[in-house]
Parts: structure tokens; sequence; C-alpha cells
């Protein structure tokens, strides 16, 4: 059945290039690992600048958590097809079987699995630092659960329209910042819900739907991005 | 439609219409500005400080209408690959993020008096505010490519995205509980705004179209004669280099 | 798989990720994701104490009185069906007025009260001048605005 075994190509070509963009990813030195410092070292600075207040940090500190993991994931977004543009594989990867739209997909994934899974992880560590009532611990996880993918989904958009651009990495950050507004708004606000007593469901509720609704999106404008790159 | 895409009958029509237009638009200008500021009544709770909304409302509109404008002429410029659609897109930008800003500096004026904060993050400001960055994000991505196809087809793709923020403008103060009032004009069950008040804003949104659609129609045609200008420039620097590798002047700086 | 076949189950796979993005949405907007509570839903939800939050609603008509050392404010929030009583020192907008649309900045109190640290002044979606007004009161016609806008429109 000629169906099956290409379907099955197809998702083993797209773990396939998960699995290698992993593998680079750990070989050139744990992206996770930097990012995971980025993130920590950041939120540290915080309690300097504002001031060691526990009450002030407890306020603040869901905000703090979203809005530096945010700069956390941005900052390894422009090697995101970067690398592969340059030396030419992403030309290669454009003409095997597996549709551009899955690759942007595979690699978005790949990305998440290296900086926003390990940030979810992260988060409750530094809520700890900063105070953060307990109670607020799960939206936490659970919101950067469901809103680092919309982060890697988004920013992987500027990623491919950015690619061969002058001063690219700037402008990457102009050009998703305003996009991840939604995604900090909704993040804080669960955290500040969860806390407060009013629940957290409804926020992680949107901030699933915008997973879910960024996912076409960032394959089809992507894969065109990419396609527009390689011309 | 096609007949139109040609740039040199788009050079003469738009050569022929544009005086009209330009007369049409300062004469709505003035009668919509008299009207909004001398013959419209002061509102029941605002009092005089409502004159700020027939600036702010059609500013608003304006803001989505052109962004509108760009996304369709991008989709056009991605689709037919036509450079007048690519050029028409890029010169509505900077209109576009224009009103957007007018848009939120007026309401900002009007929001201290009324509201008393210059500012809210509500969702219709603050959905506003990303859309102000969407236009220049676009400027921005469509300046950053030696190739300027290539920024055309990039800003185009990230245009089309951004109509996402669309219908998160326009409804947010139903979905939402903003500070922001709700649609007074185009909403269920008619206007809630009386007639002489109504009357100036529909001049002045009326104003603000065609004064868009003229100053777009100005940015079009220097865009394609300064692309004219360019290539015969570049055809005058391609000589230039042959006659320097003949033995003669050195060829200088090439026009970016 | 031909090469229909296969955009046709993208396009499928797609649609039904917009379709279940929009479910989620939908099922959250039924519960409270909102910029200002209204007094009734300080009564219903369990709205915390002494944490900063935002009320929205009309100021009742006849509530508004100043306490003895003219900056402090006493008024009612109502949504129509239940009221707040709200204190507030310092500067009021120009469109605070009995029955016109209020949002309050501050916490609640375990008395049920709310210190507010800031007001700003809802305004609705009418716009008229005085004499329109009067004569719509006078003849009866009058629609009192409904309570906070566009939060009642939403019910």
């Amino acid at each position: 059945m000629a169906f099956a075994t290409q379907s099955v190509s197809l998702g083993r070509s797209f773990l396939l290039l998960v699995y290698r963009d992993l593998r680079l990813a750990m070989r050139q030195g744990g992206d996770a690992a930097m990012v995971v410092a980025f993130f920590v070292l950041t939120v540290i600075l915080f309690p300097f600048g504002v001031g060691p207040e526990p009450a002030l940090l407890a306020r603040i500190g869901s905000g703090i958590v979203w809005v530096t993991a945010l700069l956390a994931a941005l900052l390894s977004l422009d090697r995101l097809f970067l690398a592969d543009y340059e030396d030419g594989s992403l030309e290669a990867l454009a003409l095997q079987p597996l549709p551009l739209e899955l690759v942007v997909l595979a690699k978005c994934l790949a990305h998440w699995l290296v900086t926003g899974l390990p940030l979810a992880v992260t988060a409750p560590l530094l809520g700890l630092l900063l105070g953060i009532a307990p109670a607020g611990y799960g939206a936490l996880v659970l919101g950067m659960a469901l809103g680092t993918p919309s982060l890697s989904l988004i920013g992987a958009i500027g990623a491919a329209l950015t690619l061969g651009a002058r001063r690219g990495g700037v402008l990457l950050s102009l050009l998703v910042l305003p996009l991840y507004v939604p995604v900090l708004i909704l993040g804080a606000a669960a955290v500040e819900g969860a806390v407060s007593g009013l629940g957290a469901t409804p926020h992680l509720l949107v901030l699933a739907a915008i997973a879910l609704a960024a996912l076409p999106m960032t394959a089809l404008a992507g894969a065109a991005a990419i396609r527009q790159a390689l011309e | 439609m096609n007949r139109f895409a040609n740039p040199t009958r788009f050079m003469r029509i738009s050569a022929a219409v544009l005086p009209a237009i330009g007369w049409l638009t300062a004469l709505l200008l003035v009668v919509g500005l008299v009207l909004a500021l001398f013959v419209a009544p002061p509102d029941y709770q605002q009092g005089e400080s409502v004159r700020i909304m027939f600036i702010h409302v059609p500013a608003a509109w304006m803001a989505l209408f052109v962004y509108a404008n760009l996304a369709l002429a991008s989709a056009a410029g991605l689709i037919w690959r036509h450079p007048l659609a690519e050029i028409a897109a890029q010169e509505a930008a900077p209109l576009g993020a224009a009103f957007t800003l007018v848009c939120l500096v007026t309401g900002s004026l009007w929001g201290q008096p009324m509201w008393g904060t210059w500012w809210v993050w509500d969702a219709r400001l603050t959905s506003v505010l990303v859309m102000f960055f969407l236009y220049l994000g676009y400027i921005a991505l469509v300046h950053a490519f030696d190739d300027p196809t290539r920024g055309a087809r990039a800003g185009a793709i990230l245009a089309m995205v951004g109509v996402v923020n669309l219908p998160i403008i326009k409804f947010s103060v139903d979905w939402w509980n903003t500070l922001h009032q709700p649609a007074s004009v185009f909403r269920l069950g008619g206007p809630t705004i009386v007639l002489s008040m109504l009357l100036p804003l529909l001049v002045m949104a009326i104003a603000f179209t065609i004064l868009f659609f003229w100053l777009w129609l100005v940015r079009i045609r220097s865009a394609i004669v300064a692309r004219k200008l360019r290539s015969l420039r570049l055809a005058g620097a391609d000589d230039f280099a042959q006659l320097d590798a003949s033995g003669g002047k050195p060829a200088g700086s090439y026009p970016s | 798989m031909t090469r229909k076949r296969r955009r046709l189950t993208a396009v499928l796979a797609g649609l039904a990720t917009l379709g279940l993005a929009t479910f989620l949405v939908l099922t959250a907007f039924s519960d409270n994701l909102v910029f200002f509570y209204s007094p009734s839903d300080l009564k219903t939800k369990h709205v915390p104490f002494e944490r900063q939050l935002r009320i929205g609603g009309l100021v009742e008509e006849h509530s508004v009185k100043r306490e003895a050392d003219g900056k402090t404010i006493d008024f009612r929030v109502t949504d129509g069906s239940n009221t707040v009583a709200v204190t507030f020192t310092g500067g009021l907008p120009d469109l605070f007025r009995e029955g016109q649309g209020v949002v309050a900045e501050g916490v609640l109190r375990r008395d049920g009260s709310f210190l507010a640290s800031n007001v700003l002044a809802k305004h609705d979606e009418k716009y008229m001048p005085p004499e329109v007004a009067d004569a719509l009161k006078r003849s009866g016609h009058w629609q009192e605005t409904s309570a906070s806008g566009n939060a009642e429109a939403r019910k």
C-alpha cells in the first residue's frame, strides 16, 4: 500500500529531522544550557534592580519570569533557520519529499525541546527565588508548557522572514516581540489568577488556543518565507 | 484589473485623476473640520472634548482600512508577482503607521480629561499598539534586504500574518470588558450617535479615506519614478564601468 | 498518497486545529477573562480580599458623598442587581458623575467595601448634545446606559 508506506516515511523523516536538530543542538555546546543560564541569570538581576523586598517581588514575580522567558526564547531564535540557510542544507531540506511546511514544524518542535521545555522546567525554581505564592506554581508551569510552543512557532515565522536580512537579529525582535504580547499577558495573568484564587483555567485555555492556531499559520507562513528566501 | 496593472498606463491614468482627488480632499477636509469644530453640538457628557473624536475615530478606521489594503496588495503581489502591487503595499505602510499614530495620540489626549488617564492596558488600546508595531516591523523588514524583491515578498508574508490582529481590534470591545467604549456607528441596531454629530464624523471619514488614496497615489507614482531612475542609473553605471575598463576615470561610488 | 490527497489532509488538519483553538477560546470566554469585575462578580465569584483589582459599573444615583476633609469621596457602584461601596481620595476625571460608567482600581476590603487608589470614568457609546438628552429624558424615551457598557452586551 503506497498510501501507508509514504505516510509512515513522512512521519519518520519528520522525526529524523527533529532528531537531527536535537543532536546538532547538543553537539554545539548545549543550547538548552545556555538558554536556561540566561533565564536564571536575568531573573536574578531583578532583586538587585528593584530591591529585595519580598512582597514586591512576589507581586511582580510572574511578570519577571514571563518577560525573561520571552527574551530567552528570542535569544536562540535567530539561529533557528540561519545555520541551515548559510551552509545550504535548508535548500536540501526543501527538495526532499517531506513538505516544507512539516520541515518548519519539525524545526519548531526541536527548538521548543531545547528552549521552551527547559524554561518551563526551570520556572518553578525561579518562582521560589522570587517568592511567588505556592498556589501559583501549577499555573506557572502549565502556562509555560502551553505558552512556550507559541513562542517557538510565532518566532519561527520571524526567523524565516529575516533570513538573509541585514541586522537580522534586531529586526527579528522588532517583528516578534509585539506578537508575543498576548502570550505574556495571558501567562502572567494565569499565575495571578491562581494566586488570587480566581482560577487560571480561562487563561490557560486561551494560551493553548494560541498555540493551536499558531501551528497551521507558522507552517504556511514559515514555509512561504523560506521558499522566497531560497529563490 | 490588469488594465491598471501596467505601470505606464497607471502613470497616465493616475496623472489625470490626481489633481481632482487632491482638490476633493482639500474641500472635504475643510468642510469636515468646520462641521466638526464649529457646527457640531457639544456632547451632553463630554462637552467640547467630543470634538477630538472627529479626528480620532476616522484615524482609527483608516488605520484598519489601510492595513486591509496593505494585506490585499501584499496578497496580490505574492500571487501574481506583479511589481505594481508590491510597490502599492510598501507605499501604504507608512501612511497606515501615521494614521495609527494619530489615532493613538488623539485617543490619549481625549483619555486624559475624560477617563482620567493617558493610557490603560485594555484590550482595545493594546491591540492597536500592536498594530502600530506591525506597521513599523513591516517597514523595517521591507528595507532590510539588499534585493528589493526579497524585501517585498518577506514583507507581504508578514502583512498577511498580521491580518489576525484586525478582528481582534474590531471586536476587542465586545469580547472583553474594556475601558474603551464599544462601537457607536458600525453596530447592530444602528448608530447611537445623533445625526448632527454623525454627519461631521462621516464627512471627516470620507475626507480621510480620500486623503489616503491621494497620498497613496502620489507615493506610488514617486516610487515608480524612483525605480525607473535607479534602473537608468544602473544602466549608466554599466556604461561607466566599461569606460573604466577601457582606461577612463575611476567609476566612484555606485548608487545603491 | 497522491499530491492532491496530501494537500486535502493538510487542509483538514489545519482546519481541525483552528476549530479546536476556537472551541477553547469560546470555552474560556464564558469564564472570567476581564479587565474589571462587576459588583455581581464580587458576590458570586470568590474575588480575593486585599489584592489589587478593578471593578466597573455605574455610579449609583444620589450615592456620591464628600467626607469632611473635602478630599475623600464615598459612592456606590452598581450593575443593576448588586452594589458595592467605594471610598476614594484624589482627583476625579471630568466624566465622573452619578449614573455614569466608572472603573475603579484598588482593593476589596474584608467588610465588602472597595478602597480605590484610582478612579477612571468609562464612557458609553452614546453621543448627543445636552438638549437631545434632556428631550429624551422628558419624553420618557431615555434608555439607561447599560451597566459598564460592553460587559452587558456579552450577557
